[in-house]
């Protein structure tokens, strides 16, 4: 099950994708999804579908695997469209049914949901398949650095990021193994009614806990012996680096907003 | 019932039909047979824990057929009514002590066979016994299994499998990390189960020794597939192969080879010290007839 959760994902490559500034990936994904919004009718989704499918195409991912990583988001999907389609009343009415009717308007706004929904999962995966968990981090930092004039705890907020990130592979590692435990000692995960179901979770619970909380001993103990005190002069590792790309896909948003404000109505 | 163990052209991909598919076992056959002591060796990642989780259907095979007793275990069988399966071989995976959970240490060995429905005084003096096996003594039932140091943990957690009484028992590198006399008295305790009850033992280990002592039967695994397997003997015959798979040979043996290369004759190349020590008192003997 948690092998097939594609979302969040990295998968290394070497396409311009891939190779852009994780902080332009970063601010131009939340700028995607922002302008999402401004969206209202069907041109300017045709030309947000394009982009993205460029996008998709330039960061040389198979398409199977991207299809793939919607499936398990389907029916979040699925639900939101209906009730956006049985509850929205407006234009022609095609059907009634108590308080339930699909009206004209009602079946545009859950086309359109559908497209908002379907481009900002797809948008995010590219961001996540695209960019490694640590360059992403690395970005939230730089972009939160501002808010240290704040008092805004910038390195600290990314380090934990990046700590949790990190760890999540381990944690599901983690879980199965610990699952497999206590299976072969007669558990049945997800069995019986919903009483037996929370209780089969206890003796996965307890251990990954008392794991974790080893761990975090373990990994400030190790910080702390390697000389870590915080962020204040502390070099990087990976330095961030704006390329002539980067400018590039900035332009390319810039003409994507004049050409969306162009078409919307 | 028979509780042979059958691996027919079993395969294991992790992952199937993602980026991330990963093989990790190929065209395995192999046969565990019931009342065998049989140990898997190979390096780390030659798959020798994935082949482990097929011996009680933890994992279903991505190809091929896993028999365990009468039963099949096939990619499409379902999840449903493998219980006794479980009950039959109890797993102990490598570094048990993760899996306790429980508040005291008497609740957290109960807690297999109670899956497995024995209640009551049974249970009781199950739970007394299988600390019993691993050196336990009753005054340890009512603490916390998580004030324990880290070799006594692992002791728990074995006892938690013994006490489900399995009739084949699996030891995924059960004394990694353990002291000299620790493994010592752990490898004792499961060579004594065997002998005495009968019970089948599959064994991943890196100690040849551990081989050598107590195993009837080797598989050797290298990157999912079964390169060699045979009697303890005749695996060890080829201590030259062994070399330069870099698995190591047991200490008597290699004790054996310096001193055949000193002139020595020996009529059957030794694995154990105790065989070691027979054949040069035979030597030895012979050599005194001779003078
Ligand atoms: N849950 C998993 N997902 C993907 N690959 C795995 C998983 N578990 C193990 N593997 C891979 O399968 C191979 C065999 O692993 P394993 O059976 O644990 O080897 P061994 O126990 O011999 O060290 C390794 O290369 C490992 O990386
Ligand atoms: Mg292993």
């Amino acid at each position: 099950m948690m092998d097939k959760m594609i979302f969040g994902r990295y998968i290394p490559g070497d396409s311009v994708i891939h190779k852009l500034d994780p902080r332009v990936k970063l601010l131009a994904s939340f700028y995607f999804i922002g302008i999402i919004f401004l969206c209202n009718n069907w041109q300017s989704y045709t030309l947000m579908f394009l982009f993205t499918l460029l996008a998709l195409s330039l960061s040389k991912i198979k398409p199977s695997f991207i299809i793939n990583g919607l499936k398990p988001l389907f029916w979040l999907i699925l639900f939101t469209v209906v009730l956006q389609i049985l509850f929205t009343r407006g234009g022609e009415v095609y059907f009634k049914w108590g308080i339930l009717s699909v009206t004209e308007l009602g079946l545009m706004n859950g086309i359109f949901i559908f497209c908002r929904f379907v481009l900002i999962i797809l948008i995010s995966t590219l961001l996540t398949l695209t960019t490694p968990p640590l360059s992403l981090s690395d970005a939230i930092e730089y972009l939160l650095r501002p808010l240290e004039v704040v008092k805004f705890p910038a390195h600290e907020v990314s380090l934990m990021l990046s700590i949790a990130l990190r760890f999540v592979p381990t944690l599901m590692d983690e879980t199965e193994k610990i699952m497999n435990a206590q299976r072969a000692r007669g558990v049945d995960f997800g069995e019986g009614n919903i009483m037996d179901k929370m209780k089969s979770i206890v003796p996965l619970l307890i251990p990954l806990f008392v794991s974790s909380f080893n761990r975090a001993e373990d990994l400030a103990t190790a910080m702390e012996a390697r000389g870590y005190k915080g962020g204040e002069g502390r070099t990087k590792y990976r330095v961030l680096k704006w390329q002539s790309r980067d400018t590039l896909t900035a332009l390319v948003f810039v003409v994507l907003t004049v050409i969306l404000v162009y078409v919307r109505n | 019932m028979v509780m042979d163990i059958q691996f027919e052209q079993v395969g294991y991909t992790y992952q199937p039909d993602t980026p991330f598919a990963f093989c990790a076992l190929k065209d395995i056959n192999l046969t565990i047979k019931e009342g065998s002591y049989t140990a898997i060796v190979g390096h780390t990642g030659s798959g020798k824990s994935t082949l482990l989780q097929h011996l009680n259907a933890l994992i279903k095979p991505t190809a091929g057929v896993v028999k365990i007793g009468d039963r099949l275990i096939t990619t499409d069988t379902p999840n449903k009514n493998l219980k006794e399966v479980r009950k039959e071989v109890g797993i102990v995976f490598q570094f048990p002590e993760a899996q306790l959970f429980e508040e005291t240490i008497e609740k957290d060995v109960a807690f297999g066979p109670k899956n497995f429905g024995v209640e009551g005084e049974e249970l009781k003096k199950v739970v007394r016994d299988s600390l019993q096996m691993v050196g336990l003594d009753d005054s340890y039932l009512e603490r916390s299994p998580f004030e324990l140091s880290g070799g006594q943990m692992r002791r728990v957690a074995i006892a938690g499998v013994l006490a489900m009484k399995p009739s084949v028992l699996v030891l995924d590198e059960p004394t990694a990390g353990l002291d000299p006399r620790g493994r010592k008295e752990m490898m004792g305790m499961f060579y004594d189960l065997h002998k005495e009850q009968g019970i089948t033992i599959v064994l991943v280990t890196h100690l040849m020794d551990d081989v050598a002592n107590f195993a009837d039967y080797v598989i050797v695994l290298e990157k999912g597939q079964v390169i060699k397997q045979g009697l303890p003997k005749q695996v060890f015959t080829d201590t030259q192969w062994l070399t330069t798979q870099q698995l190591g040979v047991p200490a008597a043996t290699t004790f054996a080879q310096q001193l055949m290369a000193r002139g020595f004759q020996f009529d059957t190349i030794p694995l154990t010290t105790k065989e070691l020590a027979q054949e040069i008192a035979k030597i030895l003997r012979k050599s005194g007839e001779q003078v």
